[in-house]
């Protein structure tokens, strides 16, 4: 009797020390001490429609829903992805009231593109290649005391992880060889597929590939939207904002789930740094 | 008490399933080695830049400790549980197959004392296997590639969501760590098993009823369509031993877990001693 009894005893025990511990680790943003420098707000949004859809890429008829949350969350800068073509960019900076100014890249030997739109009047824009595509960069300086602002609009392939470890490497090279003293923010799908608990094998070259992808651009940046959670559907992480590693404060990171339109499977990541 | 466990470890000792089962973890050992020595050639030589320009597969890479840390992470998932869940499944069910429970049960030991003693040897001999696996794999790390660092990466083995490192003392202690995490994540499956045993007239139907369940819990937990169901699944629990291997331990959620399997293990332990104390033992 006294064995079953000890038993039970542990068990429960067992269960109450369950309780008392608290898996969620709650992290707390790096750096984000008390500042009181300017603040910039930046977004990441791949506005294409899922896989199973006719047309995968963005629908012109969501483009208003696209401007209005842009609008409401008032960013510096937004790196969009899966454009059709410049005509979309220019309706939605027609959307947006010509508070934006904005760029495509080229397409390359893709169907769809990125582009990236910013605030500020005084903006140079640029193509980068990178593994047969393009990204498009756009460079300001919010104001003649801050520093110069270089943010990236990219996105690597969904389905073969070499194209995307190429595509990323050559993006982080050309953003960490821009001037000393430019705060690099670099935006974008990067479909990287960092989970393979979820998959039925043990270990393969393509989460290799993805895991060397997103180190090496660890190696140079700080992933700042890491807290904020999945950004598309099935419980997947594939948007990503890197920025410097020690530069800026980061104040805010949130994915805004109740941005998606239409059939969008990816939700904006929003990040707000102190300069 | 003591005489009881003396008793069951030489029946244990005795048994070709405890051979068997240290055989075939040298054998892979053996076989991941030939693997991760063939690939780290073909990784770390020139044949890799040709395609990237940027690789963490360098020679540094490929130690010892990593070899060590691949080799204990692929098997534990899938190969260790077998061999508990086979030695545990025959505790019971293997005395009634073979005509001695009888026996054992009508001299002066108690039924709950026989059932743990089992119980207890069986913890003992997942031990001496998780050990002897990671003393092993870390031997031929040491001989027969080199000792190093543990370099950890994002994705790879899921265990970092950014590259760290443990240095090699420090990484050695998180093996030692491994063994004691590792066997109490197992005992999960011994407990299983041991209640099947109790359960079942055959040894090898409680070995196989064990295996299944953890296999049809491991799939169902990698399966997204079953996503509400993964918190339920002691499987999801048993992953905690691998928090050691973490530049910083998550202790938390190592406790938590650690704390879960430990319900497991008391809670169906007593649900087989109490089933077995009421059991018409006819055979």
């Amino acid at each position: 009797m006294w064995a079953k009894v000890l038993l039970m005893v542990i068990c429960g025990g067992m269960i109450a020390l369950a309780a008392r511990f608290d898996p969620t680790r709650s992290r707390s943003l790096l750096l984000s001490g008390p500042h009181d420098g300017p603040r910039m707000r930046f977004i990441t949004w791949n506005i294409g429609y899922a896989e199973l859809e006719d047309d995968s890429r963005a629908h012109t008829k969501d483009l208003q829903a696209v401007a209005a949350t842009i609008l409401s969350n008032d960013p510096d800068a937004v790196a969009l992805q899966e454009l059709t073509d410049e005509g979309q960019l220019k309706i939605l900076l027609g959307y947006l009231r010509g508070r934006y100014k904005g760029a495509v890249a080229d397409p390359g030997n893709a169907d769809r593109i990125e582009a990236v739109l910013v605030k500020n009047r005084d903006v140079k824009f640029d193509q980068l290649a990178a593994a047969g595509k393009y990204a498009i960069a756009a460079t300001f300086r919010p104001q003649a005391s801050f520093p110069e602002i270089v943010f990236v609009s990219a996105h690597a392939d969904a389905f073969s992880t070499a194209r995307r470890r190429m595509y990323t490497g050559e993006v982080v090279d050309w953003a960490r060889s821009r001037p000393n003293g430019a705060i690099v923010i670099v935006g974008g799908d990067f479909n990287f597929e960092l989970n393979p608990n979820d998959e039925s094998h043990l270990y393969s070259d393509n989460v290799k590939n993805d895991s060397e992808a997103y180190s090496y651009a660890l190696k140079y940046f700080r992933d700042l939207g890491r807290d904020a959670g999945e950004t598309a559907a099935n419980d997947r992480r594939i948007d990503y904002l890197f920025g410097p590693p020690e530069k800026v404060l980061l104040r805010r990171a949130e994915v805004l789930r109740n941005a998606a339109t239409g059939q969008m499977d990816h939700w904006p990541l929003l990040i707000e740094i102190v300069l | 008490m003591f005489t009881q466990l003396k008793l069951e470890g030489l029946k244990l000792i005795r048994s070709r399933s405890f051979a068997l089962s240290f055989i075939a973890l040298t054998v892979f050992v053996v076989l991941m080695l030939w693997g991760f020595y063939t690939y780290a050639e073909r990784k770390a030589g020139e044949q890799a830049t040709a395609q990237f320009k940027y690789t963490y597969e360098s020679k540094s890479y490929f130690n010892g400790l990593t070899f060590a840390l691949y080799s204990v992470m692929f098997s534990f998932s899938l190969l260790i549980p077998i061999f508990v869940a086979m030695i545990a499944g025959s505790q019971i069910a293997g005395e009634r197959q073979a005509g001695t429970l009888r026996m054992i049960c009508v001299r002066p030991v108690s039924r709950v004392s026989l059932v743990l003693s089992k119980f207890l040897v069986t913890a003992f001999y997942t031990y001496l296997l998780v050990a002897f696996f990671i003393g092993l794999n870390l031997l031929v790390g040491l001989f027969f590639v080199g000792w190093g660092d543990l370099q950890l990466y994002p994705g790879a083995l899921n265990l970092v969501d950014e590259p760290g490192k443990l240095m090699r003392d420090e990484a050695l202690w998180r093996f030692a760590y491994a063994s004691l995490s590792g066997t109490w994540s197992l005992l999960v499956i011994a407990a299983v098993a041991m209640l099947f045993s109790v359960l079942f007239e055959n040894p090898s139907m409680a070995t196989i009823t064990a295996i299944a369940l953890y296999l049809v819990f491991h799939i169902v937990g990698r399966v997204e369509f079953f996503e509400h169901l993964r918190p339920y699944l002691f499987t999801t629990d048993m992953d905690f031993w691998r928090d050691v291997f973490k530049p910083e331990i998550p202790w938390q959620s190592f406790g938590r877990y650690g704390s879960i399997c430990g319900a497991y293990i008391f809670g169906i332990l007593l649900l087989a001693v109490t089933i077995f104390d009421r059991k018409d033992i006819t055979t």
